[in-house]
């Protein structure tokens, strides 16, 4: 019976292990045979999004709904405004044209230097903000590409299955955050060739020039998920 | 020396015209305008109207615009209903407050939140006329040919964390609410204006159902 328990033990303990164990352990180093991830950088000028928060904090469940608009500006800046459907502000988020970061306002319940650090890294991953293109490595497990660049303390990984940007997620010694972009079926003016650089025998992204359709961001560790999808209806002027 | 009392005797007078928004003077007969407002909206059972709501970025120059319809029922049932480009339901009935974006039903009780309170306040006061009781505002009205102007400034510390201040536009011949424009303090603005409006027509309970 000691025995069992013992066995048993040791077997919960190297459970437990492994899943502490860095998920990007298995990745194999690859050679660089495909182009770099920040070919996917987005581009855009305005985007409207419906955002929808959904998480818990000391057992109690809470949800938020708003609005999140993207907006590029001619000097290359970016801002990022989110408010509520009623039309009432909680923050306007900038980045200059050299991707510093700055608050322009922010409401008093969410200006925590915690919560401003999240949802600033949330856009800039997604944005593909501050990546250094020199730095960056490739790795390959089951299929799929991934692009690792340093980002803060940890990494911001870019993943690519079949030449299409599948994931985003950051990690330090384990996974923080996963970002699922997604994209509706590209139309051939969205989309770059696929031969366009094939002769140096690279593989293309099959980027999608826009924003993605919807966005999934999950933190693994704060327990809370924020969801994005595209306003359409010419709401935004 | 002169110059400096010329100044100083004409410095009220100038603070006096920037506060007043232009195109607009200050109401004479502030008491007469109550007393009118009162009547009218004690022979409005129910109001219903569509809602046009434009958000201007003050930093931006740009613009998000949605729409919907508004109902109310007196005394305190308001429903604000958004239906395009996006769905959004926000019920207030007698001290509940039902929030329905698209995906989830949420019920708040308007006792458990302070600002909470005082939104659905704001909204019923401006349809029901009674803006001049609510102590978290003072209330300036002014007037042109077509229209009263009445701008509420708050006066109770979390309204001033919320508003810098709210206009609210009433035609002249029907009294009723043409725009809200509230301003918050980070200078972001947002209209409503209403359309369509129409006074004491049959309005089903269920609209305002919370439960």
């Amino acid at each position: 019976m000691r025995h069992y328990l013992k066995s048993g033990s040791l077997l919960a303990i190297l459970c437990f292990l492994a899943a502490c164990a860095s998920p990007y352990r298995a990745l194999k180093p690859a050679v660089r045979k495909t182009q770099t991830a920040l070919w996917s950088r987005p581009v855009f000028t305005k985007e409207l999004y419906r955002c929808m928060v959904d998480g818990r904090f000391l057992l109690k469940r809470f949800h938020l709904s708003g609005l999140l608009l993207f907006r590029q500006l001619p000097d290359s800046s970016t801002r990022v405004v989110f408010q509520n459907e009623m039309g009432f502000s909680f923050f306007d988020f900038a980045w200059d044209r050299h991707d510093s970061f700055s608050v322009k306002q922010i409401i008093p319940q969410l200006d925590k230097p915690a919560v401003i650090r999240t949802l600033e890294k949330d856009i800039r991953l997604l944005l593909m903000k501050g990546l250094e293109a020199s730095g960056e490595q490739y790795f390959e497990r089951g299929g799929e590409i991934y692009h690792r660049f340093s980002a803060g303390k940890g990494y911001a990984w870019y993943i690519e299955k079949e030449g299409q940007l599948a994931r985003i997620e950051y990690a330090g010694r384990r996974k923080i955050t996963t970002i699922t972009p997604v994209w509706a079926p590209p139309s051939p003016a969205s989309s770059d060739s696929l031969a366009l650089r094939d002769h140096q025998s690279v593989v293309v992204l099959k980027t999608f020039k826009g924003m993605p359709d919807s966005v999934l961001f999950r933190h693994h560790r704060a327990h809370f998920t924020i969801r994005l999808h595209k306003i359409r209806e010419d709401a935004a002027e | 020396m002169l110059r400096l009392w010329v100044a100083l005797l004409l410095l009220p007078a100038a603070i006096t015209a920037a506060a007043q928004p232009k195109g607009y003077q200050a109401l004479k007969n502030t008491e007469a305008f109550r007393q009118a407002l009162a009547k009218t909206n004690a022979a409005r059972e129910t109001i219903a109207s569509d809602f046009t709501q434009t958000k201007h970025l003050s930093l931006l120059e740009d613009k998000i615009r949605s729409r919907g319809k508004f109902f109310f029922r007196k005394e305190d049932k308001v429903r604000i209903e958004y239906t395009a480009p996006y769905t959004y339901l926000l019920i207030m009935n007698s001290g509940q407050v039902l929030v329905r974006d698209g995906e989830k039903t949420s019920r708040i009780s308007t006792r458990s939140s302070k600002v909470l309170q005082s939104v659905n306040r704001i909204v019923i006061d401006c349809m029901r006329g009674s803006v001049f009781r609510n102590p978290d505002f003072t209330v300036t009205v002014y007037e042109n040919s077509a229209e009263y102007l009445l701008v509420l400034s708050p006066a109770a510390e979390a309204m001033k964390q919320l508003f810098r201040q709210i206009e609210v536009h009433m035609d002249k011949q029907r009294l009723d609410v043409t725009r809200l424009t509230m301003t918050e303090t980070g200078g972001d603005l947002t209209d409503m204006d209403f359309t369509n409006t129409r006074h004491n027509v049959a309005l089903n309970e269920a609209l305002f159902k919370i439960r």
